[in-house]
Parts: C-alpha cells; structure tokens; sequence
C-alpha cells in the first residue's frame, strides 16, 4: 500500500490532536488498521511489537515506522511531524504561560500544578499496576523486574548501565520459550 | 548556537538511551537536567505535570525543558534529540521487519522487556513521589487518582479534578 504523503500527514495530524492520555498506540491502530485499512491487524501488531525495542517513546517510533511504510521517508517525516506538532505547539504555549505566570510558590497556577502532579502521578502508578498483573508472570520476571528497580530508582545507576546489566541476562531468561 | 548544539547533546543521549517506553529515562533525564542546572526539581516535576495535558507523547515534556535551558532553539533542539534517535530507527526497521520479526533474539529481547520495563516503571514512579510529593493531602490524592484510573475513569477528567482540588486545598 502506498499513500502519498499529504494524505498521511492530514490524517497523523488528526491523531496528534486527539490522542491524550498517552494511549497512543490504540490512537494509531484505529487510524491505520480500523478507518483506513493500511494495514492488517498482524502487520500492525507486528509493526507495534519491533518498535518497542527501540530507544524513544513507542507512539513516535510507531508513527515514523508507519509514515515510512505507507510512503518512503517523506511519509515518515509527515507522520512524526503530524503525532508530534499539535503536542508541542500547545506543550509551548503552557510552557510560556508557566515561565511568565506560575513560578511563584503559592500561587493558584503553583496549587493547580501540585494537584496535577498528584493526579499525574496516580495514572503512572495505576497504567504500570495493570501491566504488572501481565508484565510480572513468573518468578524470574519478578527477579529481573527488581533489579532494575534497585539499581536503577534506588541505587541510581546510570542507564545504560542498568540496561547493560539487564537486557542479556533477560534474552538468556528468554531465550529457551523464544523458538 | 553553542548552546542549542550542547542542548541538543544531552537530548540526543537521553533519546539513545531511552529503551523500555517513553518515560523509562525520566529518572535519568531528571539527574541530568538538574545537575546541569536547567531546571530545579520543582520545575521538573511541574514540567512532568504539564506533560500529561497535551496529545501526542507524554515525552513532550522536554519542550518545557529545552525552552527553560536555552529558549526557543533550546525548545527544538530538545525536540530533535530526544524523538530523532528512535524515530530513525523505525524508519530503518521497514527494511528489516520481517527479518527482526523470525529472529529468536529479537523475540526473546521483547519478552524480557516486559519485565524490564515494570522495573523501569517502578523506578518513574519513586523518582516522581520524590520530587512532586510533599505532603500526605498530595500521597492521598494520588492514591484516589489511581483508583479512579485503574477502574476505568477517563485520564483527562482526572488530571482536571486533581487541579481543581489543589487549587481549592492550597498547601495540602
């Protein structure tokens, strides 16, 4: 399937402005597979799974891949310009009126920021509670899971470090179910 | 531009670095851009907060930081770095799905993210309760936010209740 790229980026725009919440791959999969039928549910799917190996936030990963699928690399720069502009553009706005207005502790922009960051907050810790009843299976998950946790939110390991630490321990883990 | 190019740098690092989801470098980019003295713990976490208003992301974020850090070119040379390195990658990937999708090590690597990225998540969090939380009426309503969310509850809805009440229990 080939689609030129003002198309593709007309429709990832639409997506950047409607996808909150963070729940950006269930945005794409309505655009791609549901109203347009670029793609099969597999390919799609399949698509989702690779680009979360890679480093970046799955959503703009996902855009860039789909955008270069459907139209070379000029679809590709459409759609990540289109899941990230309407974002951004309004991310500058707040950021502006925070700089020039809110700084100040205690006034009513600062006690509204507290209340988000609290709500902000509960939706991480709600969003990774459901994926721990699917994400922590088995014995050694939980144990890969925990040393990631210590060393990086407690010891303060950088990173790559705990990523270099982590990540072959975890294929050899997975490697026997992986035929 | 010597500072958009050192902005950029740091960005395109955090971006490379950013495996296991979109916010598993938060705690990360929060050292760094704190010891860089780019923004105070406070600014960071209401940046984080701002973050989950707009679509798109939840990385968006560091466009609040980049302008912060060194303006408008800050802004987008925070964009660039931190959303360049992955989106090139799944450019690259169109050529090599269908190898990527056999190969064993690729589908072993993606299941042991899964729980790679609950211990990332897990760190987020601690990382967030430390630098946005300073009170018990603030661990409270986090505790209800979660429970509204878990159960189903829409994220916008939530996120503007959680303003409202900060707004009408100052200090809390």
């Amino acid at each position: 399937m080939r689609v030129p790229w003002p198309k593709l980026l007309g429709a990832f725009l639409y997506v950047g402005f409607t996808a909150f919440g963070g729940g950006g791959t269930a945005h794409l999969y309505q655009l791609v597979v549901v109203r347009r039928g670029w793609l099969s549910e597999r390919e799609f799917l399949e698509a989702a799974a690779l680009c979360r190996i890679l480093p970046g936030p799955v959503f703009a990963n996902l855009a860039a891949h789909l955008g270069t699928r459907l139209g070379g690399i000029p679809g590709g720069v459409a759609a990540l310009i289109g899941v990230l502009f309407p974002g951004a553009s309004l991310m500058l706005a707040l950021s502006l009126a925070y700089f020039h207005l809110g700084t100040q502790p205690g006034s009513s922009a600062a006690e509204a920021l507290r209340g988000i960051m609290a709500s902000a907050i509960g939706l991480i810790l709600a969003t990774t509670l459901h994926q721990a009843r699917i994400g922590l299976d088995s014995p050694k998950a939980v144990a890969l899971a925990l040393w990631v946790f210590v060393t990086y939110g407690l010891f303060h390991w950088p990173l790559p470090m705990v990523l270099l630490s982590a990540v072959p321990v975890g294929v050899a883990f997975y490697w026997r179910e992986s035929r | 531009m010597r500072e958009e190019l050192e902005i950029f740098l740091t960005f395109f690092r955090l971006g490379l670095i950013s495996f296991g989801g979109g916010m598993a470098n938060l705690p990360e980019m929060a050292r760094v851009l704190t010891a860089r003295g780019w923004v105070t713990p406070r600014e960071f976490a209401d940046g984080f907060a701002l973050g989950q208003f707009v679509p798109g992301p939840n990385m968006l974020a560091v466009v609040f930081y980049g302008l912060k850090a060194g303006g408008l070119g800050g802004t987008l040379a925070a964009l660039l770095g931190m959303f360049l390195p992955g989106a090139t990658g799944a450019a690259l990937l169109v050529h090599v799905r269908e190898w990527m999708a056999r190969a064993r090590w690729s589908r072993a690597l993606r299941r042991a993210l899964v729980p790679i990225g609950m211990g990332l998540s897990f760190s987020v969090l601690l990382t967030l309760i430390q630098m946005g939380l300073d009170s018990l009426g603030s661990l409270l309503l986090v505790g209800l936010s979660a429970f509204l969310i878990y159960r189903g509850k829409g994220i916008l809805p939530v996120l503007l209740a959680g303003a409202v009440l900060g707004l009408l229990l100052p200090g809390v």
